[in-house]
């Protein structure tokens, strides 16, 4: 048995000796004593010991003592929730089941009840419609075969169901990828049946900015799509975008109140994702919030770091209006150069927030990047002047270097500002790419060349003008660190390029406000925080977001204000913030059952013409009708997974 | 044309065409609760199961909304198939033992029912109307409630916004079990308890259409309301 310690600082308890365990349907049986042994199932249990668990795929027991009919029952009663009851078998058969187990606990159980229970359990596997059903019944198959006694003696009296603390667990692949844990599914099925606002209630629960997120997501999620390996993943980002979008059309609901005012201020220091995420969820506590922020517009990275034709300017700031509404204040313009946390209290603002993301430029390490050339600039310095209505003047060719979403951001933003030619130098080759495909191909289509393999190290100009750079070949050595093949330079395949203009997007810095001696930084300049709290080594100050984990998505950043929120309700003598379950390690997507799946690839959204698209900043991207977005939502699995363990 | 086997029979299928449809033009009988050959497939019910060949293995699928592809093999007759429609068929007696409809499937399906008479008319959320409202008439008043984490629904249930309902009475055409009742008393018309108000027609005086079905009928096609609250008959 060993400690495994998650990024959100939940402890999992791994079973590696067991007293009998089924998980995926492979059986280890050491009850007998005679091959006591070791058997590696990777299962999620918080803090705590768990005397057995039952999950979609398995019974696992620990302790020989563990009361597995107990176990059954209580497994049965949250599954029971989790069954929508469109199709007549998994519902009624879990009620079969329960009325069964119920009869045995009040003594008026039969033998034949077991080979009844068997009997359901495979017709419902058999015959459920959706993932949830055809799997999740298979451990109840395997308690009553295996635990036969344990049940026979609940059915002769000698044994009583216990109460018993059960803890619960509920997850799907889709969820469980997504870094703020939206129930991915829930959402799907809200919108399939037509339920748009339920839907969107459901997301901003976890996604306070949902036109945003539905626009810009790297969506982990559908990487982790149990229909990827079958046609193709559900559309999720799209999804998201489509309840987001019907609801803007209805002239966009607003957020909850609270329920109850509170007395206690919060400050925040920023407004970009996680600065927004933290005010709305503290504000829906009854909190009151003010957002400080250095730069004109609210938003942070989702408004001077993502172009228009990825996010448009009136679908941020609608949602961030809708925020507003709430009585969340924004100072704009208003930069914290020092953060004085005893100042701030004597303000009134109990606890402050630092969110002020990563808006830095990272050095290339070329000659003459320090020697103020015009025609030289940094990508998120680039990408925030754009956004912010500074004139850039066409140049006739430009070069960026760097292979991530922001280098992409600038390259397509120069063929939309009339460069002659836009080229981007990337030092590694198209796999080790972090940028995503549906980026790399757009760009491609917007006559956008990439130079593979190569990277300037001299910046060549005249009369302080930038004209052109040295340049040297790369090829691909060892792995390093994140895992991808570092790049070495090739000696003496030195080569001269001409460009106007060289944007240098090779990773953001956060510029923190001198910050109270105490609070610990990282060598990259991140703030160092409490992983559970977000709290940092000063009583009443926490942060996250990109200042704490470096450049991360916008949906990163999302989930630390919503942890932070949690976290700092717990600081101001609230409810303690809401443990996690980690499931790193098991695989999600495996389940013993599975229904016949019609192949049906995720349906397409209209995309811009390439040709047309470069004149402007207009919206490349279409989006989902509400039709075309309930007919898409009907191919999800909707792979619910419940776990439910006894505490020893 | 596409040629799929059921039950080790050749045949012809329309592209596109589901299994369902395929077997009922063999005239081989399998009841439903859920499908309306005018909606989409719901696959609701599970009492159209059969077994489809895939991947060299048989399996059960509803036949309602598995659409055809050439090759296809599928079995209605083997023991499984049978097994897998009477669960259903059990499964729903068990929740719903007093609904017509219910029973005289599991009877057909070979499921032992009480021969005392029984007058129940449950939901047994087949969503019939739920896709009627919403693919013919077209105003979606009536939705599933789902469940799923953390969202407390104890019992779901088909959920009425009154707000959209025009009180045309499809709904209650389309239930299967009664359960969607409707009351029309002279010039009132009473459905999912929401009260509309019924138009005579100028010519005969029948009180033959809620003034608000007549209203979205105008707005949806342009004909003005004038000439829809004359009936039918009359015009």
């Amino acid at each position: 048995m060993f400690l495994v310690h998650t990024l959100h600082g939940i402890r999992c308890l791994r079973m590696d000796t067991v007293a009998f365990s089924s998980w995926n349907g492979k059986v280890v049986d050491n009850r007998t004593g005679k091959t006591a042994g070791k058997v590696a199932v990777d299962l999620p249990v918080p803090e705590g010991k768990a005397a057995a668990m039952m999950g979609w795929n398995g019974l696992v027991v620990k302790d020989s003592k563990a009361d597995i009919p107990s176990l059954t029952f209580n497994y049965l009663k949250e599954a029971r929730k989790i069954s929508c009851g469109e199709c007549s078998v998994c519902m009624i058969g879990i009620d079969r089941l329960l009325d069964i187990m119920d009869r045995m606990a009040r003594g008026q159980g039969k033998k034949a009840d077991l080979s009844e229970m068997r009997e359901i359990v495979r017709q419902v596997a058999a015959n459920s419609k959706c993932s949830f059903g055809q799997s999740a019944l298979f451990p109840v198959l395997d308690a009553v075969k295996y635990y036969k006694a344990d049940f026979l003696a609940l059915i002769g009296g000698a044994k009583k169901l216990a109460g018993g603390a059960y803890g619960v667990e509920v997850t799907a692949p889709c969820m469980d990828a997504c870094p703020a844990g939206l129930d991915i599914p829930g959402y799907i099925e809200l919108i399939r049946n037509n339920r748009f606002d339920q839907s969107l209630n459901l997301i901003r629960r976890d996604c306070v900015l949902p036109g945003v997120i539905g626009r810009t997501c790297t969506h982990p999620c559908e990487d982790a799509c149990v229909r990827r390996d079958m046609d193709e993943s559900l559309a999720i980002r799209l999804l998201k975008r489509a309840a987001a979008d019907v609801d803007l059309a209805q002239g966009g609901a607003p957020f909850g109140t609270p329920l109850r005012e509170k007395d206690a201020k919060v400050a925040i220091i920023g407004a970009g994702p996680a600065g927004l995420a933290a005010a709305c969820q503290l504000r829906l506590k009854g909190y009151g919030v003010t957002i400080f922020e250095s730069l004109p517009h609210a938003g942070g990275m989702a408004a001077v770091g993502i172009p228009d034709y990825r996010l448009p300017a009136d679908i941020l700031s609608h949602e961030i209006d809708l925020i507003k509404r709430m009585g969340v204040q924004i100072k704009l313009n208003t930069k914290i150069e020092k953060l004085n946390a005893k100042a701030l209290k004597k303000d009134g603002y109990s606890a402050v927030f630092v969110a002020v993301g990563a808006h830095e430029g990272n050095k290339i390490g070329v000659e003459g990047e320090d020697a103020g050339y015009e025609g030289f600039v940094d990508g998120v310095r680039f990408l925030r002047d754009m956004n912010l209505g500074v004139k850039i003047e066409p140049a006739g060719k430009v070069m960026i270097v760097g292979g991530g979403n922001v280098a992409l951001d600038c390259a397509r933003s120069c063929a939309r500002l009339g460069f002659k030619k836009v080229e981007i130098i990337y030092r590694r080759s198209r796999a080790e790419m972090p940028a995503s495909d549906e980026e790399i191909e757009g760009a491609k289509e917007e006559g956008i060349s990439i130079r593979f393999l190569a990277v300037p190290v001299k910046i060549i100009a005249k009369d302080g003008k930038v004209v052109g750079a040295e340049c040297i070949k790369m090829k691909l050595g060892k792995p390093d660190e994140s895992g991808r093949r570092r790049p070495v330079p090739v000696k003496g395949s030195e080569f001269t390029v001409k460009t106007d203009m060289i944007i240098a997007a090779i990773g953001q810095r956060p510029e923190l406000p001198a910050l109270d001696k105490k609070v610990g930084t990282t060598s990259w300049g991140t703030v160092q925080v409490d992983p559970k709290t977000l709290a940092t080594d000063v009583e009443g100050v926490f942060a996250g977001g990109d200042c704490v984990t470096g450049p991360a998505t916008l949906i990163e950043a999302l989930d630390m204000g919503n942890r932070a929120a949690e976290g700092i309700e717990a600081y101001l003598g609230g409810n303690a913030p809401a443990q996690r379950v980690s499931f790193k390690g098991v695989d999600l997507c495996k389940q013993r059952g599975r229904g016949l799946v019609i192949q049906n690839p995720a349906a397409d959204v209209a995309f811009l013409d390439p040709k047309k698209r470069v004149e402007n900043f207009e919206e490349v991207e279409g989006g989902f009708n509400a039709a075309a977005a309930m007919r898409e939502a009907q191919r999800c699995l909707r792979c619910y997974r419940v776990v439910v363990w006894e505490q020893a | 044309m596409l040629t799929i086997v059921i039950n080790g029979k050749k045949v012809k299928a329309q592209e596109g065409s589901t299994v369902l449809e395929n077997i009922q033009k063999l005239k081989i009988d399998i009841p439903t609760l859920c499908y309306h050959k005018e909606l989409s497939p719901f696959g609701a019910c599970r009492l159209c199961s059969v077994e489809v060949k895939a991947n060299g293995k048989w399996q059960i699928a509803t036949s309602c909304n598995t659409p055809v592809a050439e090759g296809m093999e599928i079995r209605t007759d083997s023991d499984a198939a049978k097994e897998s429609r009477r669960a259903a068929a059990e499964l729903l007696y068990y929740k719903y033992p007093e609904t017509g409809a219910v029973r005289d499937v599991a009877r057909k399906l070979g499921v032992e029912v009480d021969p005392k008479e029984a007058e129940g008319h449950d939901c047994i959320l087949c969503g019939l109307c739920v896709r009627t409202c919403g693919e013919v008439v077209g105003v979606s008043a009536l939705t599933f409630q789902d469940r799923g984490r953390g969202r407390d629904v104890n019992e779901p249930e088909i959920i009425f916004d009154p707000n959209a309902c025009i009180g045309c009475g499809s709904c209650a055409y389309v239930c299967p079990t009664g359960f969607v009742k409707m009351e029309t008393d002279g010039d009132r018309r009473i459905i999912w308890g929401k009260v509309f108000k019924m138009v005579p027609c100028p010519v005969c005086g029948r009180y033959f259409a809620p003034e608000d079905q007549l209203k979205y009928i105008s707005r949806t096609t342009g004909v003005p309301l004038g000439t829809l609250t004359t009936c039918v008959d009359c015009r």
